[in-house]
């Protein structure tokens, strides 16, 4: 702040009032980024830490072993495969819940009567814990007890006794189900608020100028709602890629390790076999991609704003 | 104001009502749709032992019965209940608080600039399980695991990002000027923080709350890692019913009713914010 | 080119009766204003020409073509919106070939529709650009070239220049009519603005209410207005209404007595019709522009002489607005530059009681219209 010839320097009062605006700022951030720091930074330096050292259930070797657990992890058939089935559920259940998302809110998009209770009721499988979400369709897919598998039934006209938590056929179906079942009103309540905000002119000067319906929505709507899809699509595609009380509650990661996501296994790894430096690697590597992801995406995004 | 499609027909009001009908039809068949495992739930928390293991299933008990809740009263489980509120509850108040000043540094003072503001919601979307191992280490290294404080500081510690991101947006859409005049007028920095912004926000801030709440409340895999059987929350509890051998049924239908009932009262309060909430502020819906 | 003809339209919204009885008839090529205050209903009136509201009663006639069933895309009807509604992924050359593209017209012939349209507003070095790159002005082009490309038979305009600044909606409204002129369209435009009113339209059709107080060509409205509503709508600054009572004055003729007791006579030729109100309560109508500071010298016949003092002096630079009391009321003369300097001022006025507008308090109807042409 330069002062000009003639003005008078800032006084003592003004200088000090300054002064305390800025120890302000920064005490009001210090609690809480302190709190942040302790569980955001702590974990990655530790984690780095220990995925050098060698601690299992057997041994507690804490010298520095290099980077052998981190080459391991390349050689981890069961972490690919966990990979694996983490990348198929969420490269289906993505798209499913967009799509399906979408065409509710097109739904809902114009006058309807009640479509305040309809949404609010609409959005009530979001709010419950994922843990019972599963545990719920676990209970709807039993084969002798459950009504899915009655409902089956009726359409195919004889007893449809799959077991759904545990058939390797029907597995990932079941897990799909539930997840689509779940988070598909995340997307249309999002879909919808965002739709509903598109500048009524805009669709009113296609109308005028000869475009049909679908035209309007391919080149107008979309166009218009797209970054909110973007970040629709990131919140859950990272919820995806975390993805654990579901499955967990539905199959616990089997049969066997054939549903397992990377989640389950890092937990598996760390709280089962006590393998703990090894899944400090897994751990570390997962946090640095998702954070390298996240950023990125979260910067192009500011950006655009 | 909605936006309106196009209509796809002539302007007949015979075929507008036609679109409604089918419309509501779809609307209706959609909440049945999604609603029903819910119900189903429901149902099982209130039939008998037989009602439930009864093949083919009974869609609709033949009374109401309230005997899964009593048991679970009666075994004392459901203090898991009483554990997610107390420790939902704490670390909420706790983040609400803290959070919000830092938003208000945030919104007004630019703080840290956008590289921070990135950062720190960034930190809300790092996977748990790379971040409870290494916590789970530090906790048993510190004799908290099992520990309500040590689970509540988790839970702050996990939702100031989301209070923080939150509510610097709602901060930031109330205009300036009124603090700017309540500073002219003589108040101090924290004065204008109570007096002023405080008020104007409030219901920002009890949307946030709540779904912070929920957040905390709903969560699972802190919980099952950092817990044993001192502070056992609802959702653990739930997992525990399912045996090897065979699965509590009723218990686990009647505790994940209790968890849930409270958390749809609370949604059913705040329909104007649930977009805005659930969107990271993205959508103003 | 299209004939318009609107019968007997009515629109609710809800309980709300937006638009009562509203019959137009608009022959080819003539650029009509419906203007008027706001929640008039000419929005809502152009917006049912549009198609983008439904009419609950009456017709809508486009070249003979009964068309309130028609979706707007089957009009042929061209519209420039307030907020320019310029797609915003789209480049200016996207944006003005969207109806176009949308009607499968073929590449060349879109190519070259857009840069005539370009061409004759002046934006073809915009035509690669977005629409958030541009400033208000340029907008407002682009908008008005999406229209006129598309060769439509009416052109719809809801008050394109609202959100312009001063001196750009002298500018652009230049533009439209120097484009009408061009093109020959039929063209309704919606404005509240009374100047734009007065300088672009053949007719003006002036809307309260949702009913047509008057229609007619600009300077009828002006030196005839049927209605108070419409005499004091046009015209800036406003017409002044002073309270007053027609009474018999000296010399046998008649006069307006104000509530101080004062007086101004109205000329011979206008007393004898007006001669079945003697005693009763009227309005006098006088334009500031009829006013003018007496420089002594003969007084023409129908001139009235009045003493006032001036309380405000306002200077726009070229003429100075004084205003004083009468009746009750502040009055505002227009006056040249250096007749009145100083508030409090006394100054001897002339009223030309020629052009004056007696008004029937009852009614708001116009009973005498200027130069003495009996209206009702």
């Amino acid at each position: 702040m330069s002062a000009t010839a003639t003005a008078p320097s800032p006084s003592f009062a003004r200088r000090l009032s300054e002064f305390s605006d800025r120890r302000f700022k920064y005490l009001m951030i210090a609690p809480a980024i302190f709190i942040i720091l302790l569980i955001g930074l702590f974990p990655l330096i530790y984690t780095l830490a220990v995925s050098v050292q060698n601690i299992t259930m057997l041994e507690e070797d804490t010298s520095y072993h290099g980077l052998i657990h981190y080459g391991a992890l390349f050689k981890d058939l069961r972490l690919w495969q966990a990979i694996g089935h983490t990348l198929l559920i969420t490269a289906i259940a993505l798209p499913a819940e967009l799509l399906l998302g979408l065409l509710m809110a097109l739904l809902f998009l114009e006058r309807l009567p009640g479509r305040q209770i309809f949404v609010a009721l609409l959005v009530l499988p979001t709010m419950i814990a994922p843990v019972v979400a599963g545990a719920t369709w676990r209970l709807l897919f039993d084969n002798r007890y459950g009504p899915i598998n009655q409902i089956l039934g009726w359409f195919a006209g004889e007893p449809v006794p799959i077991v759904w938590t545990i058939n390797p056929d029907f597995v990932y179906l079941g897990i799909l189900l539930a997840e689509v079942w779940q988070w598909t009103p995340f997307m249309f309540l999002l879909l919808l608020a965002a739709l509903s905000n598109v500048d009524q002119s805009l669709t009113e000067a296609a109308e005028i100028d000869g475009a049909n319906g679908l035209t309007i929505f391919l080149r107008i709507m979309l166009p218009a709602i797209w970054p909110v899809m973007a970040i629709a699509l990131l919140i859950r595609g990272l919820d995806l890629v975390r993805l654990f009380d579901v499955v967990w509650a539905l199959t616990g990661g089997g049969p066997g390790t054939m549903t397992e996501t990377i989640s389950i296994y890092t937990y598996v790894q760390g709280f089962r076999q006590f393998e703990t430096s090894y899944t400090a690697a897994i751990a570390f590597l997962v946090i640095v991609l998702l954070s390298v992801v996240v950023i990125a995406a979260l910067r192009r995004m500011e950006i655009t704003r | 104001m909605m936006t309106r499609l196009p209509a796809s027909g002539s302007f007949g009001l015979r075929r507008r009502t036609w679109r409604l009908l089918a419309r509501y039809v779809g609307a209706l068949a959609l909440t049945v749709i999604f609603l029903f495992p819910v119900y189903w739930l429901f149902m099982i928390s209130f039939k008998t032992p037989e009602e439930i293991f009864h093949s083919p299933p009974v869609w609709y008990p033949a009374q109401l019965q309230f005997s899964n809740y009593a048991v679970l009263f009666k075994d004392g489980d459901v203090v898991t209940v009483w554990n997610s509120l107390f420790v939902a509850g704490c670390s909420t108040l706790i983040a609400m608080f803290l959070g919000t000043l830092c938003a208000y540094s945030l919104a007004r003072f630019r703080t840290g600039g956008e590289h921070l503001a990135i950062w720190i919601i960034s930190q809300r979307m790092i996977p748990p399980i790379a971040v409870v191992f290494p916590l789970f280490l530090l906790y048993v290294w510190l004799g908290w695991v099992d520990t309500y404080h040590g689970l509540i500081l988790l839970y702050t510690a996990f939702n100031l990002p989301y209070v923080i991101w939150m509510m610097r947006g709602y901060i930031e859409d109330i205009p300036i000027d009124l603090e700017q005049s309540a500073l002219v007028d003589g108040c101090t920095r924290w004065q204008v923080l109570l007096k002023v912004v405080f008020p104007m926000v409030r219901t920002g801030l009890f949307a946030t709350a709540v779904f912070t709440f929920v957040f905390a409340w709903n969560d699972f895999i802190f919980a099952l890692v950092m817990t044993r059987s001192n502070v056992t929350t609802y959702p653990v509890q739930v997992t525990h019913y399912f045996g090897g051998q065979s699965n509590f049924w009723a218990k686990i239908a009647a505790m994940s009713v209790l968890g849930t009932v409270p958390i749809f009262i609370a949604v059913a309060a705040l329909q104007k914010y649930l977009v805005r909430g659930i969107s990271l502020g993205a959508v103003k819906g | 080119m299209a004939r318009l003809k609107v019968t007997g339209l009515h629109k609710f919204y809800g309980k709300f009766h937006a638009v009562r009885g509203v019959d137009l008839d608009i022959p080819e090529g003539e650029f009509t204003v419906l203007v008027g205050p706001s929640g008039c209903g000419k929005s809502t009136l152009l917006r049912t020409i549009a198609g983008l509201e439904e009419i609950n009663e009456g017709s809508i006639e486009i070249d003979g073509e009964t068309v309130n069933d028609m979706r707007p895309r089957d009009r042929n009807v061209a519209m420039v919106f307030q907020n320019y509604a310029l797609y915003p992924y789209m480049t200016v050359f996207d944006n003005i070939a969207f109806g176009l593209r949308v009607r499968k017209t073929a590449r060349p012939e879109i190519e070259r529709s857009v840069t005539q349209a370009a061409e004759m507003l002046g934006i073809t070095a915009l035509l690669r650009r977005y629409p958030r790159e541009l400033s208000g002005g340029q907008r407002q082009r682009v908008a008005i070239g999406r229209a006129i490309v598309r060769d439509a038979r009416l052109f719809l305009f809801d008050e394109p220049l609202s959100n312009l600044d001063a001196q750009l909606r002298d500018e652009m409204r230049s533009e439209i009519k120097r484009l009408h002129q061009e093109l020959g369209k039929t063209m309704i435009y919606v404005t509240h603005d009374q100047i734009e009113a007065m300088t672009l339209a053949d007719r003006i059709v002036l809307l309260k209410d949702g009913v047509i107080e008057q229609q007619g060509a600009p300077l009828e409205l002006f030196e005839h207005p049927a209605t108070r509503f419409v005499a004091g709508f046009l015209g800036s600054p406003a017409m002044n209404f002073i309270p007053a009572v027609l009474a018999g004055g000296d010399g046998g003729g008649l006069a307006l007595r104000f509530e101080d007791g004062r007086n101004l006579a109205l000329p011979e030729g206008r007393c004898h019709p007006l001669a079945g109100h003697s005693g009763k309560p009227v309005v006098l109508g006088l334009r500031p522009e009829h006013m003018g500071l007496d420089r002594g010298g003969s007084v023409r016949p129908g001139l009235a002489r009045l003493e006032v003092v001036i309380d405000l002096v306002q200077p726009t630079g070229s003429r100075v607005y004084g205003t004083f009391r009468l009746g009750g009321q502040a009055v505002v003369a227009e006056l040249a530059v250096h007749d009145v300097e100083r508030p409090g001022e006394r100054l001897a006025l002339l009223f030309d009681m020629n052009r004056a507008v007696v008004i029937d308090p009852e009614t708001d109807r116009v009973l005498q219209d200027a130069i003495g042409v009996d209206v009702r």
